[in-house]
């Protein structure tokens, strides 16, 4: 039988530009689409938007400005940045931190990773179009949120972290708020788990759907849930442990295909259900002995200055692997500050993972890819 | 393995079922929040601006960073704040006050519109006077009415006058060291 | 069109002191315009405040509660702030026939809109089959509403319209069949007749195929008039509404509450069809109709149907606020593969139920 098609029937590209502000997607981006029929045929992605000049701005600030500044790498889980511009500092200088200043970072981590986890699966549940969880999951975000502003006094931003430590000790009661908070989260999981995960529509519209292969991971360096839930074991915790994560025991959910193809979407979404679980066992288990002892390191003083050199420091953020670069000329101000995020690995994959897939498919693979436009832009 | 018609049928209509098994359970799962059943009963919104069921400023923790506000008596006019800000919104100017030994802080100008409520002149405050109060409600209509001014303003002859008469009569002038 | 059936209207514009005698047309054209003005609107400020309220309550949130007690005057509210909204300056004619294609098709239906015993304009053997060439050229005026906009969302929005109406109008008529083959005849009269008060007199509960024509009917219904949660072709986040993302203003409130009219006129139909029409319990109408109270009774009837329509809608909405929204390839599928076998299934059984209890 011949199948192609007679000439006649040939259609051309329609060219359809999304952005920078639709509502598929989820932050603002520029994406130039070829269109055969309802396939995508290319992408062109593109991106800046949201572009601050946030590494510049480190360099004309003190270092303690950097870290109020390294919050808004990433607003929605402001932490990451500021541990890993920390954890470089750090490593630079040589400052020891106290172990209790390194437990209420991973506490703090560990909560942004959730909440990050739960933004996530709110974008994920507008573009799969189902309204009802969305105030659900925002309900149970907010809580964190609250916790966040028990013992930082801000919501968003932060700017906790100091070098060599953290800038105050926990609140009273805080330790028994961040377990209720972790038994609240267990039993919303069952509604989770009815709305999403087992939900006949959400599978029909995550499952098998635009499974990203192995290689492609590879190819595009994305990290994190996304490159675990194809099936590649990398978790920045596990490999290069920082702020005491080897003294945790939690182990690193990976992708297992439970819907038929390794690496869809209903895989990238269930990674991240399954974290926010290890994330609570991690909290549980820090939580039971917080060490205690100084939160901030004496050493770290008004006229604080940093050698010069380099340094690299890497976090696992909860969209992947959050690396941060600084050099120092001994100077009062950062000669570099360079962040690596894992977002724009994600947007480089874009155009390989969305070619041949419905337009239908695109919000959801892209809410899936869990892009951080704030970090990929800074 | 060959599927027969009968055991494809029976996958068919089990699919079909299991699909409007599951629909029936997600609106059960809702069904608690729409009965008010439960710890599930409490909305999650509340009412804005309203006073009898949203938070006020008084219930947010102790640590809340909320608007500025520098008490000037206590203000030494150092400048570290403005050193320490990220985001440079806060302009102070000082001159010698009523003898050289006294600052008077002619201008401390926080411009809101700039300020990221980081905390770091907080922290940088040595005379404490600069603090992060719990109010959160500082919307304005115009940018420039966005700037919190707590300066006492450029000394004039007047001021001089007034130092000169109260330290003739040996009284404090009020002015911090 | 009028017919001895329709004497109520005469009878109501008499009982209102309108002068007696009136031409035909006239006494047809009110007729129409009341239904519109004084059930159709009403009901579509009511149902909006009731399914703002109903997602309230589900997500966890408050709801309207400023305009008036418990944000009741919100639809009034609304309807004044979209009456001030302009229309675009650039005038394109052909959105503006398609969108009138659309209009007209649409509340065509009017005149077939079945809401009570004494208050059905067009009852003939055939008038259950209108709604459905209705519903046809509301997708044209649909599709080409959506071709007409130059741009892609309304390109694709059209063509999934399109797509939807084709495949849900086929299950959609053999299941409205299942009903006929059970009251003998398709005239809203007689299907309303054959049923009862009680709910164990609904069609819908008569036997088993009846219930799988039941759901049939109401989900080929939402893949035919396009309504969530069926609707892909028209509020998919990456087509951002569809044919109607480039409308704006008094256009797009004009084709919204189209949306809501189709929902409302499909919910009527399947009540009237499977859950017990407008019939009330056998001694209060006779009883009204032997005291000579026939407006009491016809309102009294529109009230029960409307009650039980806007429980149905309420339901479907509850459905739809909860799960997650289909892809337009999946609706088609499932229309053709699902709710097809099924709708002749159920075809097959209540023809051959029918026929034994016959023998």
């Amino acid at each position: 039988m011949n199948l192609t098609q007679p000439e006649s029937l040939k259609t051309d590209l329609t060219t359809w530009i999304i952005g920078p502000y639709h509502g598929s997607l989820p932050a603002p981006m520029r994406l130039s689409l070829s269109l055969d029929g309802e396939m995508i045929s290319d992408c062109h992605v593109e991106t800046g938007f949201l572009h601050r000049g946030l590494e510049k701005s480190c360099e004309l600030h003190s270092w303690k400005a950097a870290v109020a500044y390294s919050d808004h790498l990433d607003p929605e889980c402001a932490i990451f940045g500021e541990l890993v511009l920390c954890l470089a500092v750090e490593q630079l200088s040589e400052l020891e931190v106290p172990e209790r200043a390194q437990s209420i970072r991973v506490i703090l981590s560990e909560l942004a990773r959730i909440s990050g986890h739960l933004s996530f699966m709110v974008r994920m549940a507008k573009a799969v179009g189902s309204e009802t969880i969305i105030h659900y999951l925002l309900r149970d975000r907010e809580r964190i949120l609250d916790l966040f502003e028990l013992l930082t006094g801000a919501r968003f931003s932060l700017n906790f972290l100091r070098f060599g430590g953290v800038s105050a000790d926990v609140t009273d009661g805080f330790i028994e708020r961040v377990l209720e908070v972790c038994e609240l989260i267990r039993i919303r999981m069952k509604e989770y788990n009815d709305l999403f995960t087992f939900n006949f529509g959400f599978l029909k519209r995550t499952a098998q759907v635009v499974p990203i292969s192995k290689r492609l991971v590879l190819a595009s360096g994305m990290t994190g849930p996304n490159a675990r839930a194809s099936g590649i074991e990398l978790d920045v915790r596990k490999k290069f442990p920082y702020s005491g994560y080897s003294k945790l025991d939690f182990s690193v959910p990976v992708g297992r295909g439970d819907s038929g193809i390794l690496g869809d979407v209903h895989d990238r979404f269930l990674i991240r259900l399954r974290e926010i679980t290890e994330s609570m066992e991690i909290l549980k288990q820090l939580l039971d002995v917080v060490p205690s002892g100084e939160y901030l390191n004496r050493k770290f003083k008004r006229d604080f200055v940093v050698p010069a050199g380099e340094a690299y420091a890497r976090v696992e953020s909860s969209r992947g692997l959050l690396g941060c670069h600084v050099v120092s000329d001994g100077g009062p101000t950062p000669s570099r500050v360079q962040f690596r995020t894992p977002t724009v690995a994600n947007l480089m994959a874009i155009p390989q993972v969305v070619r041949g897939i419905r337009i239908e498919d695109l919000p959801v693979v892209l809410a899936s890819l869990d892009l951080g436009i704030a970090e990929a832009d800074r | 393995m060959k599927e027969s018609v009968f055991s494809a049928l029976a996958l068919y209509v089990q699919s079909v079922f299991r699909g409007a098994w599951s629909i029936a359970g997600s609106c059960k799962t809702a069904l608690p929040y729409l009965i008010r059943w439960g710890d599930l009963k409490k909305e999650v919104t509340e009412g804005y601006p309203d006073p009898i069921s949203s938070k006020t400023a008084d219930d947010l923790p102790t640590r809340s960073r909320g608007l500025l506000f520098n008490d000037i008596d206590r203000c030494t006019g150092c400048r570290d704040c403005e050193v320490a800000c990220p985001s440079r919104c806060i302009r102070v100017e000082s001159e010698p006050g009523s003898d050289p030994a006294k600052i008077w802080v002619s201008t401390f100008d926080i411009d809101f519109s700039r300020c990221i409520f980081c905390g770091l002149c907080v922290e940088a405050c040595h005379p404490g006077s600069l603090v992060h109060t719990k109010q959160y409600e500082g919307a304005a209509y115009a940018v420039p009415d966005l700037v919190a001014s707590f300066g006492r303003g450029q000394i004039t002859d007047e001021h001089r006058n007034k130092w000169a008469m109260m330290r003739k009569l040996g009284e404090s002038d009020g002015v911090a060291p | 069109m009028m017919t001895s059936e329709n004497s109520w209207i005469v009878a109501w514009s008499n009982a209102l002191g309108f002068p007696e005698g009136l031409p035909q047309w006239l006494y047809a054209v009110g007729a129409l315009i009341s239904v519109f003005v004084f059930v159709v609107v009403p009901s579509g400020g009511l149902m909006s405040y009731l399914e703002r309220k109903l997602a309230a309550d589900l997500q966890a949130r408050v709801g309207p509660n400023r305009t008036g007690p418990a944000g009741l005057l919100q639809p009034i509210a609304d309807l004044f702030k979209l009456l001030q909204k302009e229309s675009r300056v650039d005038w394109s004619w052909k959105e503006n026939l398609w969108l009138s294609v659309h209009t007209m098709a649409l509340y065509s239906t009017l005149a077939v809109l079945p809401l009570g015993s004494m208050a059905v304009l067009v009852n003939t053997e055939m008038s259950v089959f209108l709604p459905f060439w209705s519903a046809l050229v509301l997708a044209l005026g649909t599709m080409l509403l959506g071709l007409s906009q130059n741009s892609v969302p309304g390109w694709f929005g059209g063509i999934r319209v399109a797509a939807q109406t084709l495949a849900g109008s086929f299950p959609a008529l053999i299941s409205l069949l299942c009903t006929g083959v059970r009251s003998g005849s398709f005239r809203w009269s007689a299907l309303a007749e054959s049923q009862g008060f009680s709910p164990w007199e609904w069609t819908v509960f008569a036997n088993p195929f009846q219930m799988v024509a039941f759901s049939v009917f109401v989900m080929s219904g939402l893949v035919l008039l396009a309504i969530p949660p069926l609707d892909g072709g028209l509020s998919m986040s990456d087509i951002h509404g569809g044919v109607s993302s480039h409308l704006y203003g008094r256009r797009l409130s004009l084709f919204q509450f189209g949306r809501f009219y189709g929902f409302f006129f499909w919910s009527v139909i399947t009540v009237v069809l499977f859950l017990g029409a407008w019939d009330l319990p056998a001694q209060v109408t006779v009883s009204l109709k032997a005291g000579g109270a026939n407006q009491v009774l016809a309102l009294l009837e529109l009230i029960w149907l409307l009650l039980k329509t806007f429980g149905l809608m309420l339901l479907i909405v509850w459905v739809a606020k909860v799960n997650s929204r289909s892809r337009v390839d999946q609706i088609t599928d499932f229309t053709w593969k699902v709710l097809s076998p099924f709708s002749l299934f159920a075809l097959v059984g209540a023809s051959l139920w029918a026929g034994w209890r016959a023998i």
